[in-house]
């Protein structure tokens, strides 16, 4: 009881630090202005209306309350309240403590936006609701502990027998439906389903492009170019397995390389895309194969850091004044020249996204091919254990130095194509936290196969878009999700399913579900 | 390009690789004693007054690198995995010593406004900015392991250095959106005032020898005395050494495998800590990016001393300072590619000596 008490108390105390940190940041006002346009409410200044963060308060109060119980175990009723209720308490001690500390700021009128930024007086009064500091604290703590009672009952109500009957026979009822309407996909007709299914999602493809606009086909193309990269450094990473952190650089070769050919500064030479595109695939392999050769002793960490420092010494290459004749130094390379098919130029993103559009599915064609291939398998048991593989005749340089190549060459595609598009490229393009951004969306979507990059190139590409409000939050949502990931799923949202290979003459005890299964 | 053209190119490469490493070796060393025949003995660019600012400049930042990249050492030594999150530890502490420095100035003791807490007293005020800087940065790696890296102890090795990863996102932008993105002047105490310092004559110019560099310099070098004698002669010291040998007999011989660890992500926190104040008070500027770079630089030192090793750790961190404050005037190349010096010679020394200038420790079961 003591120390389920503790727990509680415990859990209290992190959702009260998370809140104060949350309000330094200015996170309140964020969700309260989402929760205002959602709402249609009227917003009049630069703060959301009041009732929007004492519901946002209270959201966070009701989480509390749920973790706390959860964390306590309680199956019944009155102990989820209670565990709910003390978590709720307490972060509400410390919200109130922390909001009687801004009312003194605001009575006082010390600015203190020098040193934290959010702090305006604006902001304060917000986040006091509009009412003098005791009150508002007052209420702020008052919010949390009822709010994190609530959490608590929801708990225990989710716990209570008639509930969890509910619940399951729902679940039931959804996985049967969920069955009859998939079941033409198993049928005897299944192939001819999944074409008219394909068809129909191909349509979708072509058409809407025509009817996004541009700022949309913009964003659908930038999704596609990191699909290639997450396939790409798939390849390396997810099927073969050797860390490699400085994957921009590659795309930064297939850039520059467009640019260079493409833009009247600083060569004038005007090859015309197609060629270039090529070369920069060719290129970015080489890079790739050279980068490789010295490297293939070192395993795990040491390639990843090793990599990194590679990706480093390209951009600060490029960015500095050394290459400027050469390169455009800091300030890149403008002006870059489209492409032309048939004697018309590109002009529009339209063209652009179904020439990303077929790139990627001509990469994730190669890579499925690749995926499934004898160099699939050997890639697999490289990754698995280098050792073993080698001692089972796998040559393990040269399938890892066909994994750089390729992984590379697929980046250099993408850094081609993304240049040419942008008309533009420059050293910041190229810079780690890019690369970062590439590991971790192949991460989140679920390592080594493509619809999970496909889902982590949307996530970490398409959602920033579309969520512009949380622009200045999103590094640091991903950075925490990265974290939350790892914790939670660390397969990815996406898990790849290993294949399993039976041997044909003696069928095996499949008990344990083996639904990747593929025979070959 | 075909699968097949591929495979015959890289089934070459195998073999080219026994040849090109000798060959890169040769190829870089020509090119070593080449430049250094063109600056030293050619053009005679620089006075001996030039390279002694050099190299007071390279040693004191080489002191900061060694006070971080024993972090790394020791995290990895018993981990297995590279702390990402430690340069922005350090950062936590840069900021800590920067608010305090700026408390103190707003402190007045008497009626001069010249006069503030941190000129009355600035011996103290030094050690209250020290003190709480460390401490932060500890309780900073001390949370990061509870909270991002405790629960990923038995995970494949690529798992926690996502989560690393993910961790220094976050405290970065955290950083960002709490203090705002801008760079702040830290405010030194008067007595070591950036910029003076001792002046020494060297070939008829002044050679500034600065107080803030000095001051870093022998803090460090003690720091680092402490933390090898607690290692070396300190029962927690033996415990970590015997966590970072084998955990499970080590738990076997009844030390607290859990509370090891915690402690030694206490201790090189609060060593990043007091490196962050250091940079504070010795470069003077702090910014939510501050630790990133000397993060992976402080790494490159770890490696190149050999990871896992000591005393390898702190001479890397002297050496790659000194190695990039000298370079690029040795080789004649420009200056601001100095960050390439260091990671080139990052990806050289793992070419040819894999396991660092002194050796690492525990080769074996890294791999």
């Amino acid at each position: 009881m003591k120390h389920n008490l503790r727990q509680s108390f415990n859990t209290g105390l992190t959702f009260g630090f998370v809140h104060v940190f949350l309000v330094l940041i200015g996170f309140n006002t964020l969700i309260g202005s989402l929760f205002a346009k959602l709402l249609g409410a009227q917003v009049s200044g630069s703060q959301p209306p009041v009732f929007t963060l004492m519901i946002y308060t209270a959201l966070l109060g009701i989480w509390a309350g749920l973790a706390a119980s959860k964390k306590a175990q309680k199956k019944n009723l009155a102990g989820s309240l209670a565990a709910g209720t003390l978590a709720g308490f307490i972060a509400g001690l410390i919200g109130f403590l922390f909001s009687l500390g801004l009312g003194w700021f605001l009575v006082n009128r010390i600015d203190f936006r020098q040193y934290l930024a959010f702090l305006s007086f604006d902001f304060i009064k917000a986040t006091l609701f509009n009412l003098s500091p005791l009150p508002g604290a007052l209420l702020s703590g008052g919010i949390f502990s009822a709010a994190g009672a609530l959490g608590g009952l929801l708990n225990g109500v989710g716990h209570l027998p008639v509930v969890i009957n509910r619940v399951e026979s729902f679940r039931q009822f959804c996985g049967r439906t969920w069955q009859r309407a998939s079941a033409p996909l198993h049928g005897r007709h299944r192939l001819l389903i999944r074409i008219a299914l394909l068809a129909v999602l191909a349509a979708l493809i072509i058409l809407l492009p025509l009817e996004w606009g541009s700022y949309w086909n913009y964003v659908a193309g930038t999704v596609g170019l990191y699909v290639i990269l997450g396939l790409g450094l798939n390849i390396i990473v997810g099927l073969s397995g050797q860390l490699v952190l400085g994957y921009i650089a590659f795309f930064a070769i297939g850039a520059y390389t467009m640019a260079l050919l493409n833009a009247p500064i600083p060569h004038n030479l005007m090859w015309g895309f197609w060629p270039a595109v090529v070369l920069g695939v060719l290129l970015a392999a080489a890079a790739g194969l050279l980068l490789g050769l010295p490297l293939m002793r070192l395993r795990g960490d040491y390639l990843a850091i090793v990599t990194l420092g590679f990706g480093e010494i390209i951009r600060i290459l490029l960015k500095s004044d050394v290459l400027t004749n050469f390169t455009g130094g800091p300030r890149g390379i403008q002006n870059i020249s489209g492409p032309v098919l048939f004697g018309k130029p590109f002009n529009s993103d339209i063209q652009f996204t179904y020439l990303i559009f077929i790139a990627v599915v001509m990469t994730a064609f190669v890579y499925n091919h690749l995926q499934n291939s004898r160099t699939g398998r050997a890639w697999l048991a490289i990754r698995e254990d280098e050792t073993v593989a080698r001692a089972t005749g796998v040559n393990t340089t040269r399938y890892k130095l066909l994994a750089l190549a390729l992984g590379a060459a697929f980046a250099g595609l993408a850094g081609a194509i993304y240049a040419s598009r942008n008309q533009f490229t420059g050293p910041e393009e190229h810079s780690l936290m890019a690369s970062i951004n590439v590991i971790s969306l192949i991460i989140v979507g679920g390592m080594g196969n493509i619809p999970g990059t496909i889902l982590g190139a949307f996530a970490l590409k398409g959602l920033p878009e579309i969520l512009r409000e949380f622009a200045n939050y999103r590094l640091l949502t991903f950075g925490a999700l990265l974290v939350v990931m790892m914790l939670s799923r660390p397969n990815g949202l996406i898990p790849s399913k290993r294949p399993r290979y039976k041997i044909k003459e003696e069928p095996e005890n499949t008990a344990d579900g083996t639904e990747g299964e593929d025979e070959r | 390009m075909n699968v097949t053209s591929i495979q015959k190119l890289t089934r070459k490469g195998a073999r080219i690789s026994e040849i090109l490493r000798p060959l890169l070796g040769a190829i870089i060393v020509i090119f070593l004693l080449y430049r250094l025949y063109d600056v030293f003995i050619v053009q005679q660019e620089y006075g001996p007054e030039t390279w002694l600012r050099l190299a007071i400049a390279g040693l004191v930042i080489g002191s900061v690198y060694a006070l971080i990249a024993i972090g790394y050492t020791l995290v990895y030594g018993i981990l297995f995995m590279i702390n990402f999150a430690h340069g922005e530890v350090m950062m936590l502490g840069a900021y800590s010593g920067f608010f305090v420095f700026e408390a103190f100035k707003a402190i007045k003791v008497s009626t001069d406004p010249l006069v503030t807490f941190s000129n009355a007293y600035p011996v103290l005020s030094v050690l209250i900015a020290f003190l709480v800087g460390m401490s932060v940065s500890a309780l900073a790696g001390f949370s990061l392991e509870r909270i991002a890296y405790r629960p990923l102890r038995k995970a494949p090795r690529l798992v926690p250095l996502i989560g690393a990863i993910g961790a220094s996102i976050f405290l970065q932008n955290a950083a960002q959106l709490l203090f705002s993105p801008q760079l702040r002047d830290v405010t030194n105490p008067e007595i070591l005032a950036r910029g003076s310092g001792w002046g020494i004559m060297v070939n008829g110019s002044r050679v500034i020898l600065p107080y803030t560099g000095v001051f870093t310099f022998f803090l460090s070098l003690i720091l680092l005395a402490g933390l090898y004698l607690v290692v070396q002669k300190t029962r927690l010291g033996r415990s970590m050494r015997a966590v970072a040998l084998d955990k499970k007999t080590a738990s076997l011989m009844g030390i607290d495998v859990d509370r090891t660890i915690s402690l030694t992500f206490l201790i090189s926190g609060a060593l990043a800590g007091a490196a962050g104040v250091m940079w504070g008070i010795h470069n003077g500027l702090v910014y939510y990016f501050v630790g990133f770079i000397p993060g992976i630089k402080a790494f490159t030192a770890a490696v190149l001393g050999g990871i896992g090793n000591l005393p390898g750790a702190m001479l890397g961190g002297l050496f790659l300072g000194l190695i990039e404050s000298l370079g690029p005037a040795a080789l004649g190349i420009d200056f601001q590619l100095k960050d390439v010096i260091a990671f080139v010679l990052l990806i050289i020394v793992l070419i040819f000596r894999p396991s660092g200038l002194l050796g690492e420790r525990l080769a074996e079961e890294k791999l």
